[in-house]
């Protein structure tokens, strides 16, 4: 007999669709369409909201505008992670950024392809067209703008 | 609605009057999570010289149920608590939080005496970084695929070069934290290690490193809180809950304040405040914070208010928040040192905070501190703390 404590196996295996909602679709089918990013616009706070939401955070108003933001903007804060997801290590680590935008409230985090310092220019580089689907990563990652 | 807010003081007092909290331990495999709430239970209705059977009105937990594995968890805590067929429920936040809902259970007066718990079981989590993969926004972040140890790294890269402090800076909390918690018992990573030098450590997200992480630890905390006619009647010697506050600043990645924390300025304000401290510095004498990365004890002191318009990683070179400097900052040893217990850690920052106030912190107790302050933060993504403030007069 094993003297070993039991400790019964399990897991939690629960599966979703995410909503992305009204504001959601405005910026993906901008992105799977136009290749462009857009933001909504609060006119009382003056902030223009991206990723969008039908919200103003500050006000609570609703919010039904919106307008198209250019896709360079500078580095907030840059990291680069060695692990993925589940915690194993990865091969090539990877850059991440958190970028803001001309005229918009809020900004992006996505990967990089370079390493990058704070307040380095970078650019949103879009997958083609044809294989955009309506997701965060129709947008491939960051390259800086030298 | 400003005019018709009452002051909480006006109302009732009410007090701290039983702590019990398990040892800290990497793993616990011969107990359930079960039997660890049971013992800190058994322990703090012992303090607090109460019959939980007859004595608890009320209880609050705190808990995940992507932490316990179970979904509707709140249906698995009254049993070994002393709370079936009593008034119970679950809060799914910091240990903290439960304990402001059990301080406002009895401002109401509809109770006299509450025990709150938290637990934490982090050992029978196998796969504890799908747990926060899980917490990132499943539209805009989660299919980045990215581990979300990013969101600290991206926040300690901002931090750092916003301060002018360095990565040395933050090896130093990491030092100042595990020796303290050699001389606490209940800790489970006390240790001497090197500040100094490059980092050999593992990167998690750079410049985060695993040196730069509080361990995860399993245990239990039980607290007791009654009113100020119960309380005096329990005990000569409890500790007094003076303030507190919580708040969360603007949740999302893309809009949240990423240099300051903003949740734990509002939070301590609102504590203060409701203290009635008029120089919070002054009359605050040791800190219990949260540690859960190296960088956000420095973050977290600035936030509090403690230290003027000093940058904290200054005054640590100085050795300010060592146990004899001018303001102790987890002399128990932190999540860093002593292990961090998801939603429990909030709570074991009180329980710590308790025992100083007793004069029963053993070997790290740190003579004559009359009042404090603890905080709590719910850990990455989130932008939620609590504050608590106690005081031993």
């Amino acid at each position: 007999m094993t003297t070993e404590p039991i400790r019964v196996e399990g897991d939690f295996p629960v599966y979703f669709r995410y909503t992305v909602g009204v504001a959601g679709e405005k910026f993906f089918r901008e992105i799977m369409e136009n290749g462009r990013l857009m933001a909504s616009r609060c006119s009382s706070c003056n902030l223009n909201y991206l990723p969008p939401r039908i919200y103003c955070e500050r006000c609570m108003s609703r919010l039904e505008e919106y307008v198209p933001v250019e896709n360079e903007g500078t580095v907030e804060a840059f990291t680069i992670t060695h692990q993925d997801a589940e915690g194993n290590p990865l091969q090539e680590p990877v850059g991440v950024a958190l970028v803001r935008f001309p005229g918009a409230y809020g900004g992006l985090v996505h990967r990089t392809i370079d390493v990058l310092a704070i307040g380095d220019r970078v650019r949103a580089v879009f997958k083609d067209k044809k294989e955009r689907t309506g997701s965060i990563l129709d947008i491939k990652f960051f390259e800086k703008i030298s | 609605m400003q005019g018709s807010k009452t002051e909480a003081s006006l109302l009732r007092s009410v007090a701290i009057v039983g702590v019990g909290i398990t040892e800290l331990k990497s793993s616990t495999p011969q107990v359930s999570y079960k039997e660890l709430i049971f013992e800190a239970a058994q322990k703090a209705y012992e303090d607090a010289g109460l019959n939980p059977r007859k004595d608890i009105e009320s209880f609050v937990c705190s808990s995940e149920d992507f932490l316990e594995g179970t979904s509707i968890f709140d249906e698995y805590v009254p049993d070994q608590l002393g709370a079936v067929l009593k008034p119970v429920c679950t809060i799914s936040a910091d240990g903290m939080y439960s304990l402001a809902a059990a301080y406002m259970q009895i401002l109401t007066g509809l109770f006299d005496v509450v025990a709150v718990e938290a637990h934490s079981k982090a050992s029978d989590i196998v796969n504890l970084s799908t747990v926060y993969d899980m917490a990132l926004d499943p539209v805009y972040t989660r299919p980045l695929g990215l581990n979300a140890s990013f969101v600290a790294g991206l926040e300690m890269s901002k931090f750092l070069h916003s301060r002018g402090a360095g990565t040395n800076h933050c090896r130093m909390v990491v030092a100042k934290n595990r020796k303290n918690a050699l001389s606490n018992s209940l800790a489970m990573y006390g240790g001497i290690v090197e500040a100094k030098g490059e980092s050999q450590n593992p990167v998690l997200s750079y410049p985060l490193t695993e040196y730069d992480v509080a361990p995860v630890a399993d245990g239990a905390a039980v607290v007791v809180l009654a009113s100020e006619d119960a309380a005096e009647h329990l005990r000569d010697d409890p500790v007094w809950v003076k303030g507190l506050g919580w708040a969360s600043d603007s949740p999302t990645l893309e809009t949240r304040d990423w240099l300051d924390a903003t949740y734990v300025r509002l939070a301590s304000k609102q504590a203060y405040q409701s203290a009635k401290l008029r120089n919070p510095a002054k009359d605050i004498q040791i800190a219990e914070i949260d540690d859960t990365y190296s960088y956000k004890e420095l973050q977290h002191l600035e936030a509090l208010g403690l230290i003027g318009d000093a940058k904290a990683h200054t005054l640590l070179e100085q050795g300010a928040f060592e146990r004899d400097g001018v303001l102790p900052v987890n002399p128990s040893g932190g999540s860093i040192g002593m292990g961090h217990t998801l939603e429990m850690s909030g709570l074991v920052r009180v329980v710590e905070l308790v025992l100083q106030l007793r004069g029963e912190a053993d070997r790290h107790q740190i003579k004559g501190v009359e009042t404090g302050i603890a905080q709590c933060w719910r850990g990455i993504p989130t932008t939620s703390g609590a504050v608590v403030i106690l005081s031993n007069r």
